[in-house]
């Protein structure tokens, strides 16, 4: 029986085994790449997104699971790529290669939510998604920038 | 013009060990596939090109090609810059694309544009001294004569080796867009000025854009392009300015297409499982397992990829299941009964009879690189020697994406989407894995999820091109698991190194005696020790000792640099403890006293570091300052690359380490492109050296990698990440070498200096969280 998943605030129906890990769902079934794969076993948090404003680690997460709730990933962020976080990130030249930088920010912008003023210690335990390149320095100053954006555009 | 001549026979001969499994997925008609082919990233340009690296548009949209690979090092825009730089066009116009190497497999690069000009290293008006100066065909150890010249991305070198012939075809455009406006203008050349995309004669008060007259220009020969010279550092307005990089945008939405990223109609995934001792192979295999698992289409086996395409490292052999999608190709691979042959004497490999090999390869007699002096005599009547053996483990790269590679074979042309180091190498595995010809093989780049060492790459084009070639028609796309990547990458070969030194009265160093063990084909056994001691000693011997491992080893940031470096500068950090002796200070004057060609240049960063760090005020009981020199070429007087950091580390009583703070002094040599990625590639050298001080090795057990995830590898996250890295420049009078690897490579010996001051423990065995770091 097809499953119901409401992503980026639209609704899908997929054919999959209930097992899937929603990471593969949200590649392949629905083809929104920007959710990546990496270690398969929720370590590195590259497939990171939103399970109702929960980040989740996707590749571990069966997409059963998430059915009934609401789910949002890097390409729901923002229509135009002009989120504070987004503009914080090219403000500040943030990425390298890239590839762990939808879920570093799926981390940043949970963390936002939660918490709009972080301390270096809130980045610290909340943005645990690893990056090979080291864009932490600057992912640090975007997280803070993106805190200023946000508190002067509310 | 031709490809190496391939007899079609003998390449499928040649992979007479592929066994078909069960059945064989439906061939996609023709039309499915027309629309992958000439589609993707690549598209000819609707306007005719200036030359083969640029096509200015009628809306002035400037086309810039690229060929090498972005993969975080911000070559996409510095490439662009080198470019945009002599052809003065508007900056913000910029648009660039891959160069298609399947053009550079049938186009020559011009004549004119084959030497390199000027003087060499130090001629501040010329190209500089290219890395890989000689030309070879498949551009393996040299820069080919092929349309795109080196489309390797390696050996930190896209900016060295491409400067003086990317800055040419920016200002070959530049004249004939001039020549265009002045034969249409009838006035002389050279009364015309281009600035930002704008042609203007003065005289007339005339003016036209590049877009409008980029169209004449195409069919303007330039007249004379041997005499075109290249704009020296002081005339340059974009290069050396701050540049955000072009690739970062689309990097913020989810929109980049990396290589995992590919669809295409019809396409298929591929799941493979290798012998995870290399060199092993399929033994035996139960497709019938796995019959009517959902979305499987078939099963097949590999043999080990020839070695003389993967760079004469041996992998292993494998098994490929085909499917829907990669998720059922995985389970279903998962449930597959599969037996290995394991060559006996490749399975007995530990980590702990492999050390017993180095330490005793440092014990017999080496390869003698350099022996100035009487080294032996000295020891002998010497008083006071110190000696330190030093160990390094094997280091994957581990980047983020996983080895992926899409194929699509025809009977006439293949077609692969790919993040590559190296497309003129996939491009000659293309022709001898399906015998079609190089000039029909198609590649599609993708930008890299993390690079780090172009022999890295390992063999997932070879195995998805052997899948796809007994697949023809079906595009295959093949994804490693996070386990497969740790077996198909290459890794830093583990090293050991063993100094010893004789002291004087005064703590001075008398004679210093430098053994390095690795297996035989490690990279870069002479990094760091060759030709002469960077600290100053009267009696100098370096010697290799090898030994024979099985491990396919390669290039990560760096070849033996970033080991070497941590032996060097901990054992100098060693003798200045003993020489009771401020270790800035012990440095500074043993560098003084060499005759090394740039030693003004190290000692300028030795004293701008410690400047930078407050180096002796005060710090909390726990934290110390280490410093070290960075150094790569300084023994050749030609292209070099110096720096030296500071780094500010605390001990907690528990034994946390903590980089707390970073002061680079950076050379500039004559001129950096982009100062900007410049930073970011300081930055995350920083982190990443300090993943191999604290965290990060691979381990041997019973022949194969034991850490093949990430919850057995560890990567350092924010919360390790240094708050303070201070970072300034100052200007040299040599081209560097490059950026990409050896920067941050201090932060080893620091930490392990830092552990040493403030536990008064000293650790010599790379990385030092296996140690008990506490203290009282």
């Amino acid at each position: 029986m097809p499953l119901v998943l409401n992503v980026n605030g639209a609704k899908h129906e997929v054919d999959v085994d209930p097992a899937t890990p929603l990471l593969w769902v949200i590649r392949d079934s629905l083809g929104l790449t920007g959710t990546k794969f990496s270690c398969g076993i929720a370590q590195c948090g590259a497939c990171t997104l939103h399970v109702d404003g929960q980040p989740v680690r996707s590749c571990s997460f069966p997409v059963s699971l998430a059915v009934g709730k609401t789910i949002k990933t890097i390409e729901g962020v923002s229509s135009d790529g002009n989120h504070p976080l987004q503009r914080a990130w090219k403000e500040l030249d943030a990425p390298q290669c890239g590839y762990c930088q939808s879920g570093m920010i799926m981390s940043a912008l949970a963390l936002l939510e939660r918490k709009p003023n972080p301390t270096d210690a809130d980045i610290d335990a909340a943005v645990t998604n690893a990056c090979r390149c080291s864009s932490y320095h600057r992912v640090r100053k975007a997280i803070h920038l993106a805190a200023d954006l946000m508190k002067a555009e509310a | 013009m031709s490809g190496p001549s391939v007899n079609r026979r003998d390449v499928l001969a040649g992979a007479g060990a592929f066994v078909l499994g069960f059945y064989l997925p439906p061939r996609v008609s023709q039309a499915q596939t027309a629309p992958a082919h000439g589609a993707a990233w690549y598209t000819e340009p609707a306007v005719p090109e200036i030359n083969a690296w640029i096509v200015v548009e009628p809306d002035d949209t400037v086309v810039i090609r690229i060929a090498q690979t972005e993969l975080g090092q911000g070559v996409w825009t510095s490439n662009a810059m080198m470019v945009a730089e002599e052809l003065q066009c508007d900056w913000s116009k910029v648009k660039p694309i891959y160069a298609s190497a399947n053009r550079d497999a049938r186009e020559k690069a011009p004549a004119w544009t084959l030497e390199v000009p000027g003087d060499g290293a130090t001629d501040p008006n010329g190209g500089g001294e290219p890395t890989f100066g000689n030309r070879d065909r498949r551009g393996g150890f040299g820069i080919p004569d092929s349309l795109y010249r080196r489309m390797r991305t390696n050996a930190a070198s896209s900016v060295k080796d491409g400067r003086y012939y990317l800055q040419l075809a920016g200002a070959e455009a530049r004249e004939r867009l001039m020549l265009a406006a002045a034969n249409e203008w009838r006035v002389p050349v050279d009364e015309i000025t281009a600035k930002d995309s704008v042609l203007t004669h003065a005289k007339s008060g005339r003016s036209t854009t590049y877009g409008k007259v980029a169209a004449l220009a195409a069919r303007t020969p330039h007249p004379n392009p041997q005499a075109i010279a290249l704009k020296p550092p002081e005339m340059w307005t974009l290069m050396g300015t701050e540049q955000k990089n072009l690739d970062i945008p689309m990097k913020v939405t989810g929109e980049t297409k990396y290589a995992i990223d590919v669809r295409l109609p019809g396409m298929k995934w591929a799941a493979v499982k290798t012998c995870p001792v290399y060199g092993g192979d399929v033994k035996s295999f139960d497709a019938a397992a796995i019959r009517g698992k959902p979305g499987v289409r078939s099963v097949h086996q590999f043999p080990i990829p020839d070695p003389k395409l993967t760079r004469g490292r041996v992998f292993s052999g494998g098994i490929g299941v085909i499917a829907d999608t990669w998720y059922q190709a995985k389970t279903a691979l998962e449930a597959l009964p599969v037996e290995w042959t394991v060559p006996p004497e490749r399975a007995a490999f530990t980590t702990a009879n492999m050390r017993a090999a180095l330490t005793a390869a440092l014990d017999a007699p080496g390869r003698v690189r350099v022996n100035t002096g009487d080294v032996d005599a000295v020891f002998a009547r010497a008083d006071r020697v110190v000696e330190a053996t030093y160990s390094t483990p094997y280091l994957p790269r581990a980047r983020m994406e996983p080895g992926n590679a899409t194929v699509l074979v025809t009977d006439d042309r293949v077609d692969i989407w790919i993040g590559d180091q190296s497309p003129q190498e996939t491009r000659f595995s293309a022709a001898q894995i399906t015998g079609i010809p190089e000039e029909n093989v198609y590649l599609h780049m993708c930008h890299l999820g993390g690079g780090y060492g172009r022999n890295g790459n390992g063999p997932q084009a070879e195995q998805a091109l052997m899948l796809a070639n007994a697949n023809r028609g079906t595009p295959i796309h093949l994804l490693w698991t996070r386990e497969e990547d740790f077996i198909g990458t290459t890794y830093r070969a583990m090293g050991m190194a063993r100094l010893k030194a004789a002291l004087d009265a005064d703590g001075w160093p008398l004679a210093l005696d430098v053994r390095t063990s690795m297996q035989q084909d490690g990279f870069g056994p002479d990094a760091s020790f060759d030709v002469a001691s960077r600290y100053y000693v009267p009696n100098y011997r370096f010697s290799n000792h090898t030994t024979n491992f099985h491990v396919p080893v390669g290039t990560r940031r760096g070849v033996g640099q970033a080991a070497h470096e941590f032996y060097r500068e901990s054992f100098i950090d060693e003798l200045a403890h003993a020489a009771g002796k401020d270790p800035y200070r012990y440095r500074r004057e043993l560098i003084s006293r060499t005759e090394l060609p740039f030693k003004a240049d190290m000692i300028k960063a030795l004293d701008m570091a410690a400047e930078m760090s407050g180096w002796g005020t005060p710090l909390p009981r726990g934290t110390v300052r280490s410093i070290a020199l960075e150094e790569r070429g300084v023994e050749t007087g030609n292209s070099a690359t110096i720096s030296a950091m500071v780094h500010t580390v605390s001990v907690s009583r528990d034994g946390r380490v903590k980089l707390e703070r970073v002061d680079v002094a950076h050379e500039s040599g004559f001129g950096l492109v982009n100062p900007l990625s410049v930073k970011k590639q300081i930055e995350g050298q920083i982190t990443w050296f300090y993943n191999d001080a604290m965290h990060q090795a691979c381990n041997i057990d019973n022949g194969a990698i034991a850490e093949n995830n990430f919850n057995r590898f560890s990567i350092s996250r924010i919360d390790e990440d240094p708050l303070q890295i201070n970072i300034q420049f100052f200007p040299t009078a040599h081209w560097l070498v490059g950026m990409g690897h050896d920067r941050g490579t201090s932060v080893q010996a620091a930490i392990a200096n830092a552990v040493f001051q403030v536990t008064g423990k000293r650790f010599r065995d790379l990385p030092l969280r296996q140690h008990d770091l506490t203290w009282s």
